[in-house]
């Protein structure tokens, strides 16, 4: 069931005792980018051969599987494959083996029970309400036993028409009961994994921060999660990088050397400049409502406030005085608590090599996450699969900056959108959830015909909707977001986040919503991404999809 | 007439650098032969001649066998030369040479070819004990055993010599031993990916 220590062991056991080979398969998003690097590394170092085939949705994964099944005994899956019962969708052979790696919840019952051919890579003490087996398995037998009893019996046939339609409802309920857990990021279980065998390095120990970071500027983690996760993490920062205190035996300026910082929530502002930053930044800009008059007002009060000129803060921030820049981190968070914004400053990490080289996990997140869902070239995905795993590796800064120019691009386009969105009011209410579709002809709508950015689209304009409404039950109602993915097959990709609130757990239940509104209205649907609350659908069948899930929901 | 066929042929082969080999000229070869035989012929009769008493060709037959003898030394350039730039394929390409090399080699030089291959082979089976030592392999100290390369086509699949076979698709990479990949690399196929 659960093999996690035993993971490294597994391997050992491959390579010394069958020098098989193994086959990769990664999902295309930075959490499963960053523990495919991590494992690609143990691999190398451990002379394991493999091959990595990215997959982007569950048509490819079948298509690679199917391609591979005869060359490949040991597979792995990275952020893919554990929330449908694999063996079925897959049909294996019988010394195939599957380990799995996905921090996606909930985990298909299936998988965790399989003990022979699925191994599921999960960290044993978290949370895991996993229905016990015999709760599960054991009431068929029962249900044997009892309909037999009764058919001896002399009871009237309606009375065990009943009690055997309970039965099954029971039976039905228990089946579909799956686990939902805090979600673990996969880098960092990979990272665990090569602590456990002592193979781990500073480089693997910064893809595993990345991955965290990039779970929580997706929003897919609770703040506490994230806190607890990043107290993990420093105590290996620390075991890794104490060298630079000690003044006698510090590192050379050009080795790589992670730091843990309180650092400013502003998205990129390091590479961009502040005023930039402030704006396209999620936070700030719902929380001061940019897109209107006044919040552009309120954001010059709040510069003034914090006596920074304009000139000043308009341009490039590693060229601002240095004297502004000295305690910029307290004032802005002095300032921000007066106009609301409690928490501006977050923990994270930052990298340093070299004396041009500092960056911060967010701002490598958002690199990686616009060369992968990069439109401007028409490359295939997997190019730009690889682009973005490449930018991971130090040595590819160009691929970097590459990166940071398209986040800069993606992100002021999300803010115009989202600004645009709220001023036309494109966010309807339709009873048990706010609706909004970006026609064909916006500005840079191609750019959100990709789901991570779609996605991101979505949760900022929740933000700033939730902001800028004075109808108190809209502010708890989730979103569904539809934008246009391919005009020529006239298809539309639609998103559903859960609603915004403090205590949320960010469980998204609209991964089987969107199923049953699908089956019920035979709508022409592909629901081929592994986030289940992600499908395509074909844009005639868009309003009776709605119909469905507006029925199904309230 | 002085050796101007045979300066022509070593110029080509100057002017085709790296190793690059051009094809056999097989007409200037004839010609700059012809040419020679042609100067001897005329060198014979002058020399029976000069023999007879006429001791003033002396110098025109000097000047034939300097004639003849530059032209030997072209031909003889040109052919050694192309000997070198075919030993050196073998090392490059493996025992199996593209067909568009194969074209622009003669029969002879095809011949040569081929027991240069057999004697290298047998030099290599008697090196390094039961199994041989294939020298052609890692000509340069490698830095690890095995090495990451990412496919750049579609190439289908691959068998290597344990029988092992690989899918080669555009995007996907792998992890191998380095001989396995070496061939391919050298194709264009499979690029080593240095992180």
């Amino acid at each position: 069931m659960y093999q996690h220590t035993l993971f490294g062991a597994y391997i050992n056991a491959i390579i010394l005792l069958l020098l098989q080979r193994v086959l990769l398969l990664v999902a295309s998003d930075v959490d499963a980018l960053c523990a495919c690097k991590i494992l690609q590394a143990l691999f190398q170092c451990d002379h394991v051969q493999y091959t990595l085939v990215p997959v982007a949705g569950w048509q490819e994964l079948e298509t690679a599987f199917l391609e591979h099944k005869d060359q490949f005994k040991y597979f792995v899956f990275i952020n893919c494959g554990a929330n449908v019962d694999l063996l079925e969708i897959l049909q294996p052979e019988e010394d195939t083996f599957f380990f799995i790696c996905d921090s996606h919840r909930p985990i298909n019952v299936v998988n965790v029970y399989n003990d022979t051919q699925i191994k599921l890579l999960v960290k044993q003490d978290d949370d895991l309400d996993v229905p016990a087996y015999d709760d599960i398995f054991r009431d068929e037998e029962d249900e044997e036993e009892d309909s037999e009893d009764e058919s001896d019996g002399s009871e009237p046939s309606e009375k065990r028409r009943r009690f055997e339609e309970e039965v099954i409802e029971r039976t039905m309920k228990r089946r579909q009961r799956r686990e939902w857990e805090a979600r673990r990021c996969s880098a960092m279980v990979m990272f665990d994994l090569a602590w456990i065998m002592s193979k781990d390095l500073n480089d693997m120990l910064w893809w595993a921060i990345v991955g965290l970071t990039d779970q929580w500027v997706q929003d897919k983690i609770t703040q506490m999660k994230y806190v607890t996760d990043i107290g993990i993490l420093q105590r290996h920062v620390s075991r890794h990088n104490h060298r630079n205190e000690d003044e006698e035996n510090s590192l050379s300026i050009d080795c790589m050397r992670i730091a843990f910082e309180y650092d400013l929530r502003l998205a990129l502002y390091q590479h961009w400049s502040l005023y930039e930053s402030l704006c396209n930044t999620s936070y700030t800009s719902a929380s001061l409502k940019l897109w209107s008059v006044q919040g552009q007002k309120r954001l010059q009060e709040f510069l003034a406030d914090m006596g920074l000129p304009l000139k000043q803060v308009k341009q490039k921030f590693n060229s601002m005085d240095v004297s502004l820049k000295e305690n910029l981190r307290e004032m802005i968070e002095e300032s921000a608590n007066k106009f609301g914004m409690k928490d501006l400053r977050v923990q994270t990490f930052s990298i340093h090599f070299g004396f041009k080289n500092k960056f911060s996990a967010s701002d490598i997140v958002y690199a990686t996450t616009s060369l992968m869902e990069n439109i401007e070239k028409e490359d295939s995905e997997t190019t730009n699969f690889i682009k973005a795993l490449d930018s991971l590796s130090r040595g590819n800064l160009d691929k970097l900056h590459q990166g940071l120019d398209l986040a800069k691009k993606q992100l002021r386009a999300i803010q115009q959108t989202v600004a645009s969105c709220i001023c036309t009011n494109l966010v309807i209410s339709q009873g048990p959830f706010l609706y909004c579709s970006l026609m064909e002809g916006t500005p840079d709508v191609k750019l959100f015909s990709k789901p991570v950015s779609l996605c991101l689209l979505s949760k900022y304009l929740l933000k700033s909707f939730v902001c800028s409404t004075k109808n108190k039950r809209c502010k708890l109602l989730p979103l569904v977001m539809a934008a246009p993915m391919d005009v020529e097959q006239g298809t539309v990709i639609m998103v559903g986040i859960p609603p915004e609130v403090e205590s949320s757990d960010k469980k998204n239940f609209f991964g089987r919503a969107f199923e049953k509104a699908a089956e019920s209205t035979n709508s022409r649907t592909l629901h081929n991404h592994f986030e289940m609350s992600i499908i395509e659908l074909k844009t005639e069948d868009r309003s009776k999809f709605l119909d469905a899930l507006i029925s199904l929901l309230s | 007439m002085a050796a101007e066929r045979g300066l022509e042929l070593v110029r080509e082969l100057h002017r085709a650098a790296g190793g690059h080999l051009p094809p056999f000229r097989t007409e200037e070869m004839r010609q700059a032969l012809e040419e020679m035989r042609a100067l001897y012929e005329r060198n014979q009769a002058d020399v029976s001649e000069a023999k007879s008493g006429r001791t003033d060709l002396i110098f025109l037959i000097r000047f034939r066998h300097c004639c003849l003898l530059r032209n030997q030394r072209c031909l003889l350039a040109y052919l050694y030369d192309r000997l070198l730039r075919i030993r050196a394929l073998r090392w490059e390409y493996g025992s199996v040479l593209p067909n568009t090399i194969q074209f622009h080699m003669s029969a002879e030089e095809v011949e040569w070819f081929n027991r240069y291959k057999k004697s290298l082979a047998t030099y290599m089976r008697s090196v390094g004990g039961e199994e041989g030592l294939d020298l052609t392999q890692d000509i340069k100290p490698p830095k690890s055993l095995y090495i990451e390369v990412r496919c750049l086509k579609d190439h289908g699949e691959f068998e290597i010599d344990d029988g092992t076979t690989i899918l080669l698709k555009k995007n996907s990479q792998h992890f191998l031993p380095r001989w396995k990949c070496e061939q391919l690399i050298r194709q264009g196929v499979l690029e080593h990916v240095l992180s």
